[in-house]
């Protein structure tokens, strides 16, 4: 019933010429056309029955089954959260099912394992057979043919000679052993040797880092049990890499949409530009109006080019043709553009020919001709030009100018119809207008740069030999093959090891692509794998990129990122987004044309520009010509819920431009939604019921065209109900849960949706910072900092987002029954008060481990660091902890000072001489601190060199100053630790854990909390779990009744009787539990203070910072303070004595420094006067002289004698 | 509070050899245990890292014999 989904929309803007009615007729034509119900579903069928040769390309498959159970079976039978089986379902409440349905296949991380996939899959052949050949430059007969890539599974570099062998590397041992978790990269090739040809499979050219959980890691398709074998954590989301032995994430890079036209007005300048990426070229191309004339613009052209030359270079002969192909018969937009063609006469260009001499005049040239200075040849230079630099993305077959021409009057037009209707601006910021781009991205830019020099040093290699006439014996190429492999695995390793990404080819130099994952938390783990960061620089003072776009509704989550600089230009993904990777065109070409649209190429610019008639867009390049485009799309979209065309592929029309596109790029936002056909959704009971069974998961909802994905552009053409009953003829999609709009990290949050929004958004900045358990095998890690929480409890008030997470698994924080309330006075400005009894049962309690890292080094000359046990001193209390291999004893304690390794270093590291002396260097604890030694590890990197690896544990109580939040940004410190007798109880005898002050909430307005401690009280009377999910969740009206059922005010209000006087208390006071997250900033680790200590060599200042025994600033505007006071001697004293003073002789004649009473200037002794001033204002005085530059200091009595006399008199 | 010394310096010490620092240090051998497959695995210096038995080349330091007191807080 495709005609009682078109809505009769009320179209934004009006078309530019009148066209409204006429197109209005037209789209009416289309509903009345489309009754037949039949016939459109008729032609879907014949189009995708003679789609059916290429059904690889297009369709899913199906994954295999999951090996044995894994972990969301536990949860799909014989409950499904907490519904069992024959539970009735009710469809508009149980949609949010799909929820985790979705995220079972797709999982957390979905975006950034796709993408490896893909790269890994299908890119890497793509590259292969792109640089496919390798001649050589002397011998024409020789040739080299790569035939396949695969990447292999992986294993450590020594096994990479072993045939036939299966290893058994596990991503933790590359962690603890500082490796590369990689995998072989092997090509198939076929070369000429002598004069046959020679095939040789499994070569391998280099080692490519394995994403963990992709397809080639050892952990896919693993249930819990072989990954608990595997000592890896089966919540652990992957998507990340491990160099060198640190796990490194390519975080989402954000960007502007390639390949589409994008108009902008700045300072009056109208223009559409593209920046064309194709595989060999990354180009922008401007179309501009400057004064009423339209150029076109691009870097190898020394200067703007009228359009309508480029148009007549093209191939578009007359200028009535170029008219209409731009401005087709609007008159308004003719009289625009007809001045365009004065330049023609003007410059006498009237023909093709006259006009690529003219644009080949005009081409830069990027190579120099060699040696003599050679005729140019224009027009071939501007047809070279014209086709392979301009515009790169829109082929030019053979000589067939006519697409490319077609899309540079399209540019044009777009800049015409802008200055008509200035509304017609792209909005850059349109998340439908932006790509983003992941790992697999990424790396195949990389791979192919290095590819590609790879098969440069080979070809420069067999050129050295195939140079020599007459060689001795045969020439084998292979021999010179894998000399180079190195390049490509060390290239790759360091890319992402250090995150430069330095391409010379796209002249790209990106720092900083990749991070180290944060294991702060597993919150913090999960907040870094979504994350994007955008290209944008931070210091332009433009909100435009900052602020929230009503676009990213669903896609974006609204909360998550980060205050201060990068504010809004750094998010996080929402929950159900997913980011598409790259399709093939050629199908969707093929079932354009199908669909009975015509070629676009074979028609008039009146024929395109007429009314009603819409052109069909792929990927933003004008492909066909469709008079009927809500049928067209209608038939599409059919088809796509069949499955013949990738569910990734979108399609929407653009009523502005008359265009229907159809994306099939990679990079686009998109998430999954329900589909309404006739006001029902086609989600039903029967089809929830099945999933609940497990005999049906999300991908047949897809196949079943029950759910599809839509992208940000195709969101725009559709009408989304948010609940079933919302659904109205109008209607075509229904949401699957409204809390998808949030990410996983703002997930956390109970009852978001009743917090003011910022304290949503710094609740996200903390959630990263709290202190909990972070992977299950977080005790076989060695990490550099890992911080964690005693007994983490999961929280009372739950959401779906938790769930879903497993934040309830892996949890930071304990519920703190909490009562809100004055105390003491030491609660003031957000501190807390905390039970002391409390604290010693464990609550905030946690473990800081932390490591030091030893390699044993080897030297040039064969001398290497060793472990000197014989330097063990059994008397020295410094070695107490030293056991009697020189390294410190598990469980031992370290205070500060005492030794833990006993290494000793060679003297002796260049020369070959016999015997080597030792210099003994015990590494010893800093830290004021005491620790005791968690785990010492001794291993062997890849290189074969000794790691010695110690663990230290420190056990930390709460204490006063350390840094508690709930999960509403409503962060404080511990301001009092007051003894459990102190405390109020109510009449059960119950005590709280944390006594909250009431000031925090009036201007905080985080309502959420209290409806988290209502709920939370609720549920620990009723033995229930309570949710908080966004958008719904318990109600509080509920809680209330239980809280009544349960004897206890419906307010969730207590009577307390103080602890200290035994009164009751005048009030009742707000008592329950709320979820508490201890973050990492801890006293322990700021403490500082120094009386007098270490100084810096240059300037004689005091030191800076904890780490360095440093002093405290007294800083410019504690300068400013007393200088207003006036307390001159404080200053003195602050600034100079307790700093740098330094005592220095002056000449007083010359205003010189001297030295030791003498003055090297004036050769005396005489006008030598000493004082004292700041070693910084002695140093500048002597920089300065290093410049030429002379300072002379003048010096003056400031009470000088006459005075003095004077006055007494 | 440092580690818990025993009162006699022989009532700790006596239960593995004592060699004095004379002892040539390369006779010496540590026990290790193997990360994967949990085996005793013996080295001396200047030994391959390596388990006997699984060639599992992650090696743990044995816990402690010593006595090892904790301030319970």
């Amino acid at each position: 019933m495709a005609g009682k989904k078109d809505p009769p929309k009320p179209r934004p803007k009006p078309a530019p010429r009148g066209a409204r009615t006429k197109a209005a007729q037209a789209l009416a034509k289309d509903d009345l056309e489309q009754q037949p119900e039949k016939s459109v579903r008729g032609a879907a069928e014949s189009a995708s029955a003679s789609a059916q040769p290429s059904p690889e390309s297009t369709r899913r498959r199906k994954p295999p089954p999951p090996h044995g159970k894994d972990e969301f079976s536990a949860l799909l039978e014989p409950f499904y959260y907490g519904k069992a089986l024959h539970d009735p379902i009710n469809t508009a409440e149980d949609k949010w099912n799909l929820l985790p349905a979705f995220l079972k296949v797709k999982g957390l991380v979905k975006q950034h394992i796709d993408s490896y996939n893909h790269f890994v899959d299908v890119d890497l052949r793509q590259i292969i057979k792109s640089n496919r050949f390798v001649r050589s430059d002397f011998d024409p007969k020789f040739l080299l043919e790569y035939t396949d890539i695969r990447v292999l599974s992986p294993n450590r570099h020594d096994e990479d000679d072993l045939d036939h062998h299966k290893s058994n590397i596990t991503p933790n041992e590359c962690r603890l052993r500082d490796m590369t978790y990689a995998a072989p990269i092997v090509v198939d090739i076929v070369y000429t040797r002598g004069n046959t040809k020679v095939k040789r499979t499994g070569i391998k050219i280099g080692r490519m880092p394995i994403m963990l959980r992709s397809n080639k890691c050892v952990l896919a398709g693993k249930n819990d049990r072989e990954m608990a074998f595997m000592e890896e954590c089966p919540l652990d989301p992957g998507g990340y890499f491990i160099t060198r032995g640190q796990e490194k994430v390519i975080l989402v890079q954000e960007q502007l949409n390639k390949n589409r036209v994008i108009v902008e007005s700045a300072k009056g300048i109208m223009q559409a530009s593209v920046t064309s990426s194709t595989h060999e070229r990354r180009t922008k191309t401007y179309v501009i109006q400057k004064k009423g004339l339209m150029f076109l613009r691009h870097n190898t052209l020394s200067e703007e080019v009228p359009i309508a030359f480029v148009l007549k270079a093209l191939g578009v002969h007359s200028d009535k043709e170029i008219l209409l192909m731009v401005a087709g018969e609007d008159s308004a937009y003719q009289d625009n553009f007809a001045v365009n063609f004065e330049a023609c006469g003007r410059e006498g260009v009237h023909t093709q020919e006259k006009a690529l001499e003219y644009i080949g005049h005009r081409v830069r040239l990027s190579k120099k001709p060699l040696g003599t200075s050679r005729m140019r040849n224009y027009h071939l230079e501007a047809i070279e030009c014209l086709s392979n630099v301009v515009l790169p993305h829109v082929p030019v077959e053979g000589i067939n100018f006519r697409p490319k021409a077609l899309y540079v009057a399209l540019m044009a037009r777009r800049v015409l119809m802008a200055m008509q209707d200035p509304k017609l601006v792209d909005d850059r910021d349109y998340v439908g207008n932006k790509r983003l781009e992941l790992a697999g991205q990424m790396l195949s830019l990389l791979f192919e740069d290095h590819f590609k020099r790879f098969n440069h040093d080979f070809k420069l290699s067999i050129d050295k030999v195939l140079k020599k006439q007459n060689r001795a014996q045969e020439f084998d190429a292979f021999s010179h093959f894998s000399v180079h492999k190195n390049h490509i695995t060390l290239g790759v390793e360091r890319a992402i090891a250090t995150g430069n990404w330095s391409l010379k080819r796209f002249k790209m130099d990106r720092a900083g692509v990749t991070h180290v994952l944060s294991r702060l938390s597993y919150i913090s783990a999960i907040g870094m794998m979504t994350r994007i960061s955008s290209q944008f620089e931070k210091t332009r003072k433009v909100s435009g990129p900052r602020a929230l776009q009503p676009s990213q509704f669903g896609m974006l989550c609204t909360s998550d990122t980060p205050e201060g600089e990068a504010c809004g230009l750094v998010k996080n993904l929402a929950l159900m987004t997913h980011i598409t990777t790259h399709d093939d065109e050629d199908p969707i070409r093929k079932i354009v044309f199908l669909l009975g649209a015509e070629d676009i190429c074979l028609q008039t610019g009146e024929e395109i520009h007429a009314e009603g008639v819409y052109s069909v867009c792929l990927n933003g390049t004008p492909l066909a010509l469709t008079d009927f485009p809500k049928r067209f799309l209608n038939t599409f979209r059919k088809l796509r819920r069949m499955g013949r065309i990738s569910e990734f592929t979108s399609i929407h029309i653009n009523h502005d431009y008359n265009e229907v596109h159809i994306a099939t790029d990679e990079g686009r936002i998109c998430r999954p939604m329900i589909v309404v056909e006739n006001t029902h959704s086609k989600v039903t009971s029967r089809y929830l019921k099945a999933l609940r069974k497990g005999t049906m998961d999300f991908e047949d909802f897809l196949h079943r065209g029950l759910v599809e994905y839509l992208d940000v552009n195709e969101e725009n053409d559709t009408n989304i109900a948010l609940t079933e009953h919302e659904i109205n003829q109008h209607t075509t999609h229904l949401e699957i849960a409204p809390l998808t709009i949030l990410g996983a990290v703002a997930g956390l949050i109970p009852y978001p949706h009743h917090n003011q929004s910022p304290r949503n958004t710094y609740q996200c900045a903390m959630g990263k910072q709290a202190i909990g358990a972070i992977a299950y095998n977080q005790l076989a890690r060695i990490d550099t900092l890992l911080y964690l929480m005693v007994y983490p409890q999961k929280p009372m008030v739950k959401t779906r987002t938790i769930e879903l997470i497993k934040y309830d698994k892996l949890p930071a924080g304990q519920n703190a029954t909490v009562a809100v309330m004055s105390y003491s006075g030491y609660d003031i400005e957000d501190a807390l008060v905390l039970n002391k009894a409390s604290c010693d049962r464990g609550f905030g309690r946690c473990q800081v481990f932390k490591k030091t890292s030893t390699p044993l080094k080897t030297y040039a000359n064969g001398t290497s660091d060793r472990i000197n046990a014989g330097a063990l001193v059994k008397t020295d209390p410094k070695h107490n902890a030293i056991g009697t291999d020189g390294i410190a004893q598990v469980g031992a304690r370290l205070s500060q000072g005492d030794a833990f390794l006993l290494k000793a270093f060679p003297v002796d590291t260049t020369t070959r001489a016999g015997a080597n002396t030792y210099k003994s260097q015990p590494a010893s604890y800093k830290l004021p601190d005491p620790s005791y030694v968690d785990k010492v590890c001794i291993t062997e990197n890849e290189a074969g060199t000794t790691l010695i690896k110690i663990l230290t544990r420190q056990t930390r109580r709460p204490e006063l100053g350390d840094k508690f939040s709930s999960r509403h940004g409503q962060k404080g410190v511990v301001g009092l630790i007051s003894p459990q007798e102190d405390m109020p109880f109510n009449d059960q005898g119950i005590t709280p854990d944390i006594i909250m002050n009431p000031h925090g909430f009036p201007s905080r307005m985080t309502v959420g909390k209290m409806l988290e401690l209502l709920s939370g009280k609720a549920g620990v009377l009723n033995g229930t779990l309570e949710y908080g999910t966004a958008f719904g969740g318990s109600k509080a009206e509920d809680m209330s009744d239980l809280l009544v059922k349960h004897g206890f005010s419906y307010s969730g209000k207590d009577y307390l009787t103080s602890g200290i006087t035994g009164e009751s208390l005048q009030f009742y006071v707000f008592f329950g539990p709320i979820f508490y997250q201890k973050l990492k900033h801890m006293v322990q680790d700021k403490m500082h203070s120094r009386a007098r200590g270490p100084r810096a060599i240059l300037t004689r200042q005091p030191t800076e910072g904890r780490a360095r025994d440093g002093g405290l600033r007294l800083g410019e505007m504690e300068r400013d303070c007393l200088i207003a006071y006036g307390a001159s001697q404080l200053l003195l004293e602050r600034l100079m004595i307790s700093s740098d003073a330094h005592k220095v002789d002056v000449c007083e004649k010359c205003g010189q420094m001297g030295s030791m009473g003498y003055c090297k200037m004036c050769e005396s002794e005489a006008n030598i006067r000493h004082l004292t001033m700041p070693y910084a204002a002695k140093l500048l005085i002597q920089e300065l002289g290093s410049m030429n530059i002379k300072v002379a200091i003048g010096l003056e009595d400031e009470f000088p004698r006459g005075d003095a006399e004077a006055r007494r008199r | 509070m440092s580690a818990y010394n025993p009162p006699t310096q022989t009532g700790g010490a006596t239960s593995h050899t004592q060699p004095t620092i004379s002892v040539s240090d390369t006779a010496r051998s540590v026990e290790y245990t193997c990360g994967d497959c949990d085996a005793a695995v013996s080295l001396k210096r200047g030994e391959p890292i390596r388990c006997r038995s699984c060639g599992h080349r992650v090696l743990y330091k044995q816990r402690t014999n010593r006595m090892v007191q904790f301030e319970a807080r």
